[in-house]
């Protein structure tokens, strides 16, 4: 199951009208058969650049995350009804990243170029492009008869 | 090593021209003069960790002071892994969750913010480690 993070700015309003802002748009996440995992209230704060939604400019905005699970299907329609609802200046779907721990390669990645795996990779694909050679199997480094 | 095994064959077998390196190595191999062979490399140097790595830091677009210590305060550019000494998993990840952070409206992108300006520097921007990002 795939969990996502809904980030949404809403435009900055009092709060009676957040808090019917807020409900609609957990509603909505439900009548597509989701489940909320967390809101999280990010603050309201000027937005890095002005951003134009629905007509209007907004320098300022209040930023909201749910975490919530819903059908793959469903996502776009979330999207597209997002997108309609005035109180939104700009909606963006993230799938949540995944705590898995990589070992680090930079120590692989310093080594001179002949000794990267990558480099090693990148000759052996090159070498398989080389014409073949007719090979006369007779034991010989040179041509035994009159050319 | 042909011609040795001739007169090998010819020679009585108590007789030896030359005594293996090996053979007396691990003969005389009890007293405690003669340092261990098989021991590892001990001039083999230790294994470089990348700044995220060290401290097992996972990017999160919604980490914006992080994330911005990868932006140039000029051009509002993200810094290449030449620059930043970041391993090729991290430097990814850190440029996609920068994309991520600008699209969703939490970080600049034409400068960096200027609440973010004098935080520490996590590596010198003027002095590359390598020349461009393609060696």
């Amino acid at each position: 199951m795939i969990t996502h993070e809904l980030m949404l700015l809403y435009r900055v309003m009092p709060k009676p009208e957040l808090v019917t802002t807020l409900k609609r748009t957990a509603e909505t996440l439900f009548s597509r058969g989701g489940i909320i995992r967390k809101l999280e209230n990010l603050g309201t704060r000027d937005i890095p650049f002005k951003i134009s939604a629905h007509g209007v400019v907004y320098k300022q905005a209040s930023y909201y995350v749910f975490t919530f699970n819903v059908p793959p299907i469903a996502i776009k329609d979330l999207l597209d009804e997002f997108e309609r609802d005035v109180d939104i200046i700009r909606r963006k779907i993230f799938k949540q990243n995944s705590p898995e721990f990589k070992e680090c390669t930079l120590h692989e990645e310093l080594q001179p170029a002949p000794y990267r795996k990558s480099v090693q990779e990148l000759i052996a694909q090159a070498r398989k492009l080389d014409k073949p050679k007719f090979n006369y199997n007779t034991g010989l480094d040179y041509y035994p008869f009159q050319k | 090593m042909f011609s040795y095994a001739i007169l090998r064959s010819k020679l009585p077998s108590t007789t030896r021209l030359w005594t293996p390196m090996v053979r007396l190595l691990t003969s005389t191999s009890n007293s405690t003069n003669v340092p261990l062979f098989d021991m590892e490399n001990p001039f083999e140097k230790e294994k470089r960790k990348c700044i995220l790595c060290q401290h097992n830091v996972i990017p999160n677009y919604k980490n914006v002071k992080l994330l911005s210590q990868f932006q140039s305060p000029y051009t509002g550019r993200i810094y290449g892994k030449h620059i930043t000494g970041l391993c090729a998993e991290k430097q990814a990840q850190v440029e996609l969750e920068i994309s991520k952070a600008q699209k969703s409206g939490l970080m600049a992108v034409y400068l960096k913010e200027p609440c973010f300006i004098k935080d520490p520097k996590l590596f010198d921007s003027e002095n590359p480690i390598r020349p461009h990002r393609f060696e």
